[in-house]
């Protein structure tokens, strides 16, 4: 039985809440530091002027109480950078001196005692020569006190991700004086993370005990708590010929069931990323499977869509901020000039949470220009071939050429930075298992779309009216369906698909060109095995490829030799079913 | 009628044979340089690519414009023909590569032993030339017997010769695949004892291009005119007609696309030694469609088409992307919709449409 640290949902919007506060200025957290300092600066000075076990006792104290300014002093201390000045009333004070001095190399003291300036008899900032001051000193006993007490302060600091790796690097560290410090730290811990950290530090160091009854101990509770980090160290040990035989059978024991939980982390880990692959895919696939499916289109430039998605989602980032534009100059020249053109949108300059929203009016928009890219594609092309599908393949082969370069002229042949936003940046990990925000919004919003797009069409009169002219378009045109407006709002439909997954993967991946190539053959692939016009088939395959792409490439450790087992096993089953995974029934012969 | 105009192709053809076996190797080797009627080089070999490419043109329309099937695995099987013709080359080189070493120079970089026991075989040129016909003659016997077997044509068919085509295209990029990686093999000596750096190889070979050329033509036209070519094309139009007529279509088609695998792999042999090197991305997608595009430009369903739309759309190529250079592909989409939409008989069908559009003028008068 494994327990595992599952955060629960109140931490959860903790969490979210600081986010919030941090991003409107940090002006709360900020305070409420200057408060918490005025103790820790008292007994920091106590410390400065104590003298022997006073003194360590008072270290001690100040290890416990968190404060970044203690951090900061002692740090200072240890190497001989606390000063004594006199205060314009005649009393010596422990200071700090500022970094910055002025043509004299004189420079400001701030006063540890409360953080201000120390001001000479006018009542003005005095300036000291850091040269002439007397620096306090401290012995070798007393720094590593002071070192000791500074690990103590990182394990009290009030960031948990500070606070665990505190515990991580005292715990790989292995020596016995810390076990007091981390077992006080794990009386007083509320953060599950934290907790596991020092638990499994304090069972990390207990290892090295000479009492085979506590290494066994510690052994059964590193195994529980699946120690990755600890592996090494259990190694080590069973290697080790002073072990005791008992003890080093365990560490192996523990060592090996270490191993599996990695390999089953791995594992999880690697199916997480193929299922967010696969709804990448789904997304990019779902448009081509409707215009292909439905319409017998098959559309090259599908992949110049995604890119035209992923390229409004830049343009979207840069009006954000400082705006966005482009010249182009073609080779030609009309009356003496160079024909050029070029287009420039001023930024609005938008800051903090307001900008790091761009992304939500990235998705619409993104939707928006690839729909109206392939009405104007519809228009002038697809809709003189609909009865000749391989002359549409090819006819939409070449407006993927000439949009790929269009979009090379316009931003440039390199790839274009698009940020995330902060709010998709970021993890959080079940069991060990890693969870990227980006990855799971992206299937999220997969899901969101594959449901909307199943109740348009079975669910709304367009939807009808799509299926009954994939059925029979004559017949459906005889009952007095405007057959040319359900083809045109179809093929933009699934075009507009493309500029969504594009927006996605702009999140994920690279933003250039010639980046819907990459997906172009893999979401043929999906088309085609998941059967012509069937949505569940669509999402079968999508997922099924996208993992099994992952997992092989994991398990070969090549993704070349994935992708091409990929490909050779969907022509095998192909010859099994070649209409796909799930196949409209029909009469027809030819279909 | 029909027997007029084939004979006027008949004609046409004998005089572009002469014209490019004939001529113009003469033009490069008995005229001096400078003069106007003199070929250079450089266009002699040019020349010798446009023909390779318009005897792969050929294979895609016994495929596409004959038998309705649009295979995108053409380049696939160029390819293939092209790396089995330049592992002799390479084993050809000897110690005078860069390494000075019996192996490869790709191989003494990767650091391999010894030769691989794949490659010892290819030491002999006529082993090589076997492999040529017979590598893509067995990859399309097998891809198409599965294919043709579970019924896949139309669109499903063209997707999977792409797959398969990409497929292929990435393992050979790796370099553990033994053909030299992404670098391809490159940087060749001698064929059967000649220098491939001289003009005068140079010239044979164009020659025996051309040579291929006017021999594949003959070929097909031979082909297309017996009752083979007939079923062949009623494949095309109506494929469960002549199916239910008791003629095994599945046959037929494996046929065909391995006699196009072989045209393929032949043309891409001759290319290898002529543009000194082969690599994997010889076989990118892209090319294939490009293939494809030659075709459907120069007019399908003829024999004549592809290669005037080979030469035409590569001689295009050459201009526009030293003129042009960032118009290129926006020239190459523009031209192959404008085809697709307003010209699907190509170039060859534009005498035809303006004799139609004359006649169409004359009527009502």
């Amino acid at each position: 039985m494994r327990v595992s640290p599952i955060p629960s949902f109140a931490h959860w919007l903790i969490a979210a809440a600081f986010l919030l506060v941090a991003a409107l200025g940090g002006y709360g957290a900020e305070s409420t530091d200057r408060m918490n300092e005025g103790p820790a600066r008292s007994l920091l000075v106590g410390a400065l002027e104590a003298k022997g076990p006073e003194q360590l006792k008072l270290l001690g104290e100040l290890g416990d109480s968190g404060s970044k300014t203690a951090a900061e002093v002692l740090t200072a201390w240890s190497r001989g950078q606390v000063y004594l000045v006199q205060d314009s009333a005649g009393r010596t004070v422990p200071v700090l001196f500022e970094e910055q001095q002025d043509s004299a190399g004189k420079s400001r003291a701030d006063s540890i005692a409360d953080g201000t300036w120390i001001a000479d008899a006018k009542g003005k900032e005095a300036r000291f020569d850091p040269s002439d001051a007397t620096s306090v000193d401290a012995d070798m006993r007393l720094r590593s006190a002071i070192r000791q007490t500074l690990d103590m302060l990182a394990l009290s600091n009030p960031d948990p991700d500070e606070r665990r790796s505190a515990a991580v690097k005292l715990g790989a560290s292995q020596r016995r004086q810390y076990i007091p410090a981390l077992q006080a730290r794990l009386a007083k811990e509320k953060d599950s993370h934290v907790r596991r950290a020092l638990e499994e530090s304090i069972a990390q160091i207990d290892l090295t005990s000479a009492d085979p009854a506590v290494q066994q101990k510690a052994i059964a509770r590193l195994a529980f708590l699946n120690a990755m980090g600890c592996i090494d160290n259990l190694n080590q040990l069973a290697a080790a010929p002073t072990t005791d035989k008992q003890v080093a059978q365990a560490a192996k024991a523990a060592a090996a069931s270490i191993n599996s939980h990695i390999q089953h982390v791995n594992l999880f880990g690697t199916i997480f990323r193929g299922v967010s692959l696969g709804s990448i895919l789904l997304v990019v696939t779902l448009g081509l499977a409707i215009t292909f499916g439905q319409m017998g289109v098959i559309n090259m430039a599908h992949g110049e869509m995604i890119a035209v998605g992923a390229y409004t989602c830049y343009v979207v980032q840069n009006v954000f901020g400082t705006g966005f534009s482009f010249a182009l100059t073609l080779p030609f020249s009309y009356g003496g000039h160079q024909v050029s053109f070029g287009a420039s949108i001023p930024g609005i300059n938008a800051t903090g949470l307001f900008y790091e929203s761009y992304f939500l009016f990235a998705i619409p928009l993104s939707f928006m220009t690839a729909f109206i890219a392939g009405l104007v594609v519809e228009r002038l092309i697809i809709q003189f071939l609909y009865n000749r599908k391989l002359e549409s393949l090819l006819a939409t082969w070449g407006v993927s050429l000439v949009m790929q370069q269009l979009l090379r002229m316009v931003f440039g042949a390199n790839n274009v930075q698009v940020n995330s936003p902060s709010w998709l940046l970021g993890h959080f990990t079940l069991d060990d298992v890693l969870f990227g925000y980006n990855r799971v919004f992206v299937i999220a919003f997969a899901i969101l779309i594959v449901i909307g797009t199943w109740l348009l069409l079975t669910k709304t009169s367009v939807g009808l009216l799509i299926r009954a002219v994939t059925q029979n378009r004559e017949m459906a045109s005889c009952m007095g369906v405007r057959t040319t407006r359900v083809n045109m709002m179809t093929f933009a439909f699934g075009s507009g698909l493309a500029g969504l997954a594009g927006a996605f993967l702009s999140q994920i991946g690279n933003v250039g060109p010639s980046m819907g190539q990459s997906y172009i053959v893999d979401s043929f692939m999906v088309v085609v095995v998941g059967g012509v016009g069937s949505i569940v088939g669509t999402v079968c395959a999508a997922l099924g490829i996208g993992t099994a792409d992952q997992v092989l490439q994991q398990v070969l450790g090549s993704p070349v030799l994935g992708k091409i087992i990929v490909l050779g096993t969907i022509i095998l089953f192909l010859q099994w079913k070649p209409g796909g995974l799930f196949t409209t029934r029909s009469r027809n012969l030819d279909s | 009628m029909l027997d007029q105009s084939k004979r006027t192709e008949t004609a046409i053809v004998a005089f572009a044979a002469i014209i490019i076996v004939g001529v113009l190797p003469c033009l490069n080797a008995f005229t001096p340089t400078g003069s106007l009627l003199h070929i250079s080089d450089f266009s002699i070999n040019l020349y010798g690519k446009y023909l390779c490419y318009a005897v792969l043109a050929i294979s895609v329309d016994l495929l596409w414009g004959y038998t309705g099937l649009l295979s995108l695995g053409q380049c696939l099987f160029f390819s293939l023909g092209g790396y089995a013709l330049g592992m002799h080359l390479m084993l050809m080189i000897g110690k005078l590569g860069q390494y000075h070493s019996d192996l490869p120079d790709f191989m003494v970089f990767l650091g391999y032993p010894r030769l691989p026991a794949h490659w010892v075989p290819f030491r002999s040129f006529w082993f090589a030339s076997a492999a040529v016909v017979l590598v893509p003659a067995a990859l399309a016997f097998v891809f198409g017997f599965l294919a043709f077997r579970s019924r896949i044509k139309g669109v499903y068919f063209a997707i999977l010769t792409q797959a398969l085509t990409y497929a292929a295209c990435l393992m050979f990029f790796r370099n553990d695949f033994t053909f030299g990686g992404n670098n391809g093999l490159t940087d060749f000596k001698f064929i059967l004892g000649h220098d491939l750096r001289t003009a005068a190889t140079q010239r044979d070979l164009y020659i025996a291009t051309g040579i291929l050329l006017f021999a594949t033509y003959g070929l097909c036209r031979w082909l297309i005119a017996t009752k083979f070519g007939k079923v062949q094309r009623a494949i095309r139009d109506r494929e469960n007609r002549v199916l239910f007529s008791g003629y095994a279509t599945a046959s037929y088609k494996l046929f065909i696309f391995v006699v196009c695998a072989v045209i393929a792999g032949v043309a891409g042999a001759l290319y290898v030694p002529q543009v000194g090197i082969i690599n994997p991305s010889e076989m990118a997608t892209d090319k294939s469609l490009e293939a494809v595009v030659w075709v459907a430009v120069g007019g399908r369903g003829t024999l004549v088409g592809p290669i005037i739309g080979a030469i035409f759309v590569n001689a295009l190529k050459s201009w526009a992307t030293r003129a042009y250079p960032d118009l290129w592909l926006i020239i190459l989409g523009t031209l192959f919709i404008f085809v697709v939409l307003f010209l699907p008989g190509g170039i060859v069908s534009i005498p035809e449409r303006v004799s139609e559009w004359k006649a169409s003028r004359r009527k009502p008068v």
